[in-house]
């Protein structure tokens, strides 16, 4: 809201400088946004929040101001000399739609001089950026800025039939509005019409037709309330926001209509002569009062955890317009004041009295008792996979939870179901509520692509939203991963996540590896591991064709695990155990097996045939000689470690595992020792 | 392999070494015979070594021992053909010096984005003022998100083109309207205040941390996903008091203790009396957060009692937060992926 200095001026007499008084309206509760010279004439830029529709006028302003400052505000008595004549002579009104437009009035001026305004009035109007038009709707747009009322002038001579009808809008009407564009009506719309056609769309805006031209003579002038709702609905589905509606939706004064529509005959008649016809027409011409609240003085310590004067907060009421009606030591009854609608409460009242008292008033060092709080263990987990995926190389990135079409988005492995999307998109085409991180992070990785940027290795941890019938979807925590040609890396990091955080106790389900193989991962790289029936997790390499389609420039590998599960089982705290005081035996063994023949299926067969003796078996390399195994085989170096708990192993007993290892491997897989 | 074809393969490799140290004349032919014989790689002795596994495993201490002899054999005389060209000047070069200003080799540790890091930042802080880290859903019904919070139907955060709502044949009317059972993307974090209240015993003091969506057009400031962080504490004598000591403790424990803040009055559908906290920064005032007493129809509805409980809630903008902490100058660059940006971070 755009305050003119000047102008405020006429309400209240403030001697203090402009930066006080601004630091004293912010504080209370009407941020500074800037103060301009316009014209010589300081222009201050208050932000209003939204439920003080009373100081979206200069006249609330000074309310506050002279609330603050104590000192008297003076608002103008209007008085304007009428005619004889009555204006139930020459209008009639009507009102269908109550809902929509609980009161309206109008009042009549009958020979007006179109021309410009005074040019005091439109250097105010200047200041504040409202565009001056003419001596009428400047005297409209002067009282709305003054009072906070929108203020409608019609030129009578196009108001046909005599007659002013308020009601809904017909489903599809059309009404060219004063801006000369034609807006599609509907029927939850309310439009002031005369007895032919809609002459305004009421609370929003005037209607071309009957708008006030240099050869208007005479005017009907609307002052109305309308319904905040009504008026927020068509604004919105007009896309036709005025200083006008933006009043109404904030809820106007419905008893200061009458008021704002004499002011502004007054200054119509000041400033375009004319005559004002006897007597108003009027749908509703009652005062609604607010209904009284009971203020107890103990809800206010109870609330703002000090002890303000009882005679202060009452005198703090009194001054923003309240009536105390009853006061007693311990209650009052307090009468909010019509164009305070946001005060129906009693804790709206102590929010009044602390406000004008003064928030700095509330101490800061208020004793603020030790609970225990612990990190959860989700946060204790998540730094572990933190520090396990960054120590192995990989950048932390945060994705928009939605996506976009394209190769990439029916990438799915843990739902089957077709994604949700939201009504307007996120970001351009992105509306796909992510089902896996993975899409998101192969676009990150077109985006470091883009940029020249290699060995890319990124990870994300975030919710993917599974779709579950009717129901609200399923918000899964996963970690994703993607990094460049060798799978065995993203194979590692989740390898070392679940060696630290994956429990050990009975209840965790065993964990099996199991092959996966989806479209979109590379025929026979897919590789999961299952908790039970439920995957936990899975890495695998991106299929060459969607590489080739998403114009990736090498290979890509993944990874993707539920946290939400890995966090059922998860050990928080490592348990020790002995570490067995005799040493190991370290045998290397260089097998030359199939090509065909994987890992998992040679160390079953070592592990099985080694025996309690052999306590990890370490995978060294895999390199091929055709030359002299031929073709179709590979050799695997390995090694194995050997160690008992109880005495220190002998040579024997490696050489006895060793042997029955060799031979397990030799019957079971063919495989040779290479001498 | 037998344990003497072993042996000898050693014993040749040193007489061949000690003949050609001999004959060396220059630095550079005795850097080749360095690597020739004790090369890393694929040095003489590295290839017998490799030998030494295929000795049959009785043998192997004797051979293991031998080799070592050889070993130490080998270098001494790679040793004191060195000694000859060191003594001599020129020669110094023969042994290659250390160059201790080589780059070092810098491990290759992955960073950790500037959003996490403030979250873990807040919850730390937070955590010490007594707060526990709680969550909730991202994807929202309207009463976590608006009706609980105070938010009537006619207030602007409804409108549907201010939300993500989900397309479903429930939520199909544009403009406003929208069905009971309609669904969006959480536009605050409120919503975990009212999900805690309907499930958790009181006292609470709680904060959650989390995405939100808001449709902003995307500039330098405004992203239309971002996080926040909310704060609640109810318990039966919870004051303005205790709401301006926890945010004047937390914001002294982020911004630092020398920073300027001030509290004024500002208008939340879900608190009351509502609070807008700023602090002092480059010559003017910056939003720090808003936050209030929590209103009395939130309590309603929730069924808790205003007149027995009482309560603060506050919630703060975790992005403008991590750009003034690292200089981020725009938000967009939180969410581009680009590793040129998020390596920046790593600390």
């Amino acid at each position: 809201m755009l305050i003119s200095w000047d102008w405020l001026s006429d309400y209240v007499k403030i001697d203090c400088p402009l930066e006080e008084i601004v630091s004293r309206w912010a504080m209370s509760g009407l941020n500074h946004e800037g103060t301009e010279i316009v014209e010589g004439v300081p222009v201050i830029d208050l932000e209003v929040t939204s439920n003080r529709a009373d100081c979206l006028g200069h006249i609330g302003i000074a309310r506050e101001a002279s609330v603050l400052y104590r000192v008297p505000l003076v608002v103008p008595q209007p008085r304007p000399a009428t005619a004889k004549s009555s204006i139930a002579s020459v209008l009639q009104l009507e009102n269908l739609f109550q809902d929509a437009c609980p009161r309206y009035t109008a009042r009549v001026i009958r020979g007006v001089k179109i021309g410009p305004s005074p040019e005091w009035l439109a250097k105010r109007l200047r200041a504040i950026g409202i565009k001056t038009i003419n001596n009428v709707v400047d005297a409209t747009n002067y009282v709305m800025m003054e009072c906070g009322q929108p203020l409608h002038a019609f030129d009578l001579a196009h108001i046909r039939g005599g007659k002013i009808i308020v009601r809904p809008a017909a489903d599809k009407e059309n009404f060219l509005a004063i801006d000369h564009k034609t807006y599609v009506l509907d029927s939850q719309m309310v439009v002031i019409a005369d007895a032919e056609r809609a002459v305004a769309l009421g609370g929003v805006m005037g209607g071309a037709e009957s708008e006030v031209s240099d050869t208007t003579t005479d005017l009907l002038i609307e002052s109305a309330s309308f319904a905040p709702m009504s008026i927020r609905r068509a604004a919105r589905k007009l896309k036709l926001h005025s200083p006008s509606s933006h009043r109404y939706e904030r809820r106007i004064d419905p008893n200061q209509l009458d008021w704002a529509s004499r002011r502004c005959c007054e200054l119509i008649l000041a400033t375009a002569g004319g005559e004002l016809l006897d007597g108003v027409l009027d749908t509703n011409p009652v005062q609604t009062n607010l209904p009284e609240i009971e203020l107890r003085k103990s809800q206010i310590v109870r609330v703002l955890g000090i002890e303000i004067p009882w005679e202060t907060s009452c005198d703090i009421l009194k001054r923003l317009g309240c009536e105390i009606t009853k006061v007693g030591e311990q209650h009052c009854t307090v009468a909010p004041p019509s164009f305070r609608q946001d005060l129906p409460r009693e804790v709206d009242l102590i929010e009044e009295v602390a406000r004008i008292y003064g928030y700095e008033q509330i101490p800061e060092d208020a004793m603020v008792p030790m609970v225990a709080s612990m990190r959860r263990p989700k946060d204790i987990v998540m730094s572990t996979l933190r520090n396990v995926a960054t120590a192995a190389g990989f950048d932390e990135t945060l994705n928009p939870s939605l996506i976009g079409r394209g190769p990439a988005d029916r990438i799915s492995p843990w739902s089957s179901e077709a994604p949700l999307a939201t009504m307007v998109p996120l970001l351009e085409g992105a509306s796909i509520l992510r089902r896996s991180l993975i899409p998101s992070l192969i676009a990150a990785r077109l985006h470091n692509q883009s940029q020249s940027n290699r060995d890319v290795r990124l990870f994300e941890t975030a919710n993917v939203y599974l779709p579950n019938g009717n129901q609200l979807p399923r918000e899964q925590l996963n970690l994703g991963c993607i990094a460049e040609s060798e799978l065995r890396i993203v194979r590692g990091v989740f390898e070392e996540i679940l060696h630290r955080v994956w429990g050990v106790g009975s209840d965790t389900p065993k964990l099996s590896e199991t092959k996966v193989s989806w479209d979109f991962l590379e025929s026979g790289s897919g590789i999961a591991w299952m908790a039970g029936e439920t995957m936990l997790c899975w890495i695998g390499s991106l299929s060459r064709s969607l590489s080739q389609s998403l114009k990736l420039d090498g290979a890509v590998t993944l990874g993707e695990t539920n946290l939400d599960l890995l966090l059922q089982h998860a050990q928080l705290v490592p348990r020790v155990r002995d570490v067995v005081p005799f040493p190991a035996i370290e045998r290397d063994l260089n097998l030359v097996v199939d090509e065909a023949l994987q890992w998992q299926s040679l160390q079953g067969v070592i592990s099985q045939s080694a025996g309690p003796l052999c306590v990890d078996i370490l995978f060294r390399e895999i390199y091929r000689d055709t030359n002299r195994d031929g073709a179709g085989k590979k050799r695997v170096l390995l090694t194995l470690k050997l160690q008992s708990a109880t005495d220190t192993l002998r040579s024997e007993q490696a050489d006895e595992v060793v042997a029955s290892v060799l031979g397990a491997c030799r019957s079971q897989l063919g495989a040779q020792l290479l001498a | 392999m037998a344990l003497d074809r072993f042996v000898n393969s050693l014993e040749t490799m040193l007489e061949e070494a000690r003949v050609s140290l001999q004959s060396v004349d220059s630095a550079e032919a005795l850097e080749q015979l360095r690597v020739k014989f004790v090369g890393a790689k694929n040095g003489a002795l590295k290839s017998v070594q490799k030998m030494l596994s295929e000795v049959a495993p009785e043998d192997r201490p004797a051979a293991g021992k031998r080799f070592n002899e050889v070993r130490e054999a080998l270098q001494a005389a790679l040793d004191g053909a060195s000694d000859r060209f060191a003594s001599g000047g020129a020669a110094k070069s023969a042994q290659p010096a250390t160059d201790p200003t080589l780059p070092g080799l810098r491990p290759r540790i992955g960073s950790v984005h500037p959003i996490t890091q403030t979250l873990e930042h807040l919850k730390e802080i937070m955590g010490r003022l007594g707060f526990s880290v709680t969550e909730g859903p991202e994807i929202e019904d309207e009463w976590h998100n608006f009706v609980a919070l105070n938010i009537p139907d006619d207030h602007p955060a409804r409108d549907p083109l201010d939300n993500f709502y989900l397309a479903t044949a429930k939520n199909a009317d544009p403009v406003g309207n929208s069905a009971p059972a309609a669904r969006l993307m959480r536009s605050q974090t409120s919503t975990v205040q009212i999900r805690v209240m309907e499930s958790q015993p009181l006292p609470l003091r709680i904060i959650s941390l989390g995405r939100v969506y808001r449709p902003d057009a995307p500039d330098a400031t405004h992203f239309p996903m971002f996080h926040q962080m909310e704060g609640l504490w109810v318990d039966r004598n919870v004051t303005m008091t205790q709401l301006k000591s926890v945010l004047r403790l937390f914001a002294t424990s982020y911004l630092g203790g020398d920073v300027n803040v001030r509290f004024r009055p500002s208008f939340f559908p879900f608190t009351e009396p509502s609070v807008e906290v700023d602090y002092w920064w480059n010559g003017q005032w910056i939003e720090f957060g808003g936050a209030g007493m929590v209103d009395p129809n939130v309590f309603a509805s929730v069924n808790i009692d205003p007149e027995k409980w009482s309560g603060f809630a506050f919630g703060l903008g975790v992005e403008r937060l991590c750009m003034r902490r690292f200089g981020i100058t725009d938000i967009r660059d939180l969410y581009r992926s680009d590793v040129r940006f998020l390596r920046q971070f790593a600390s």
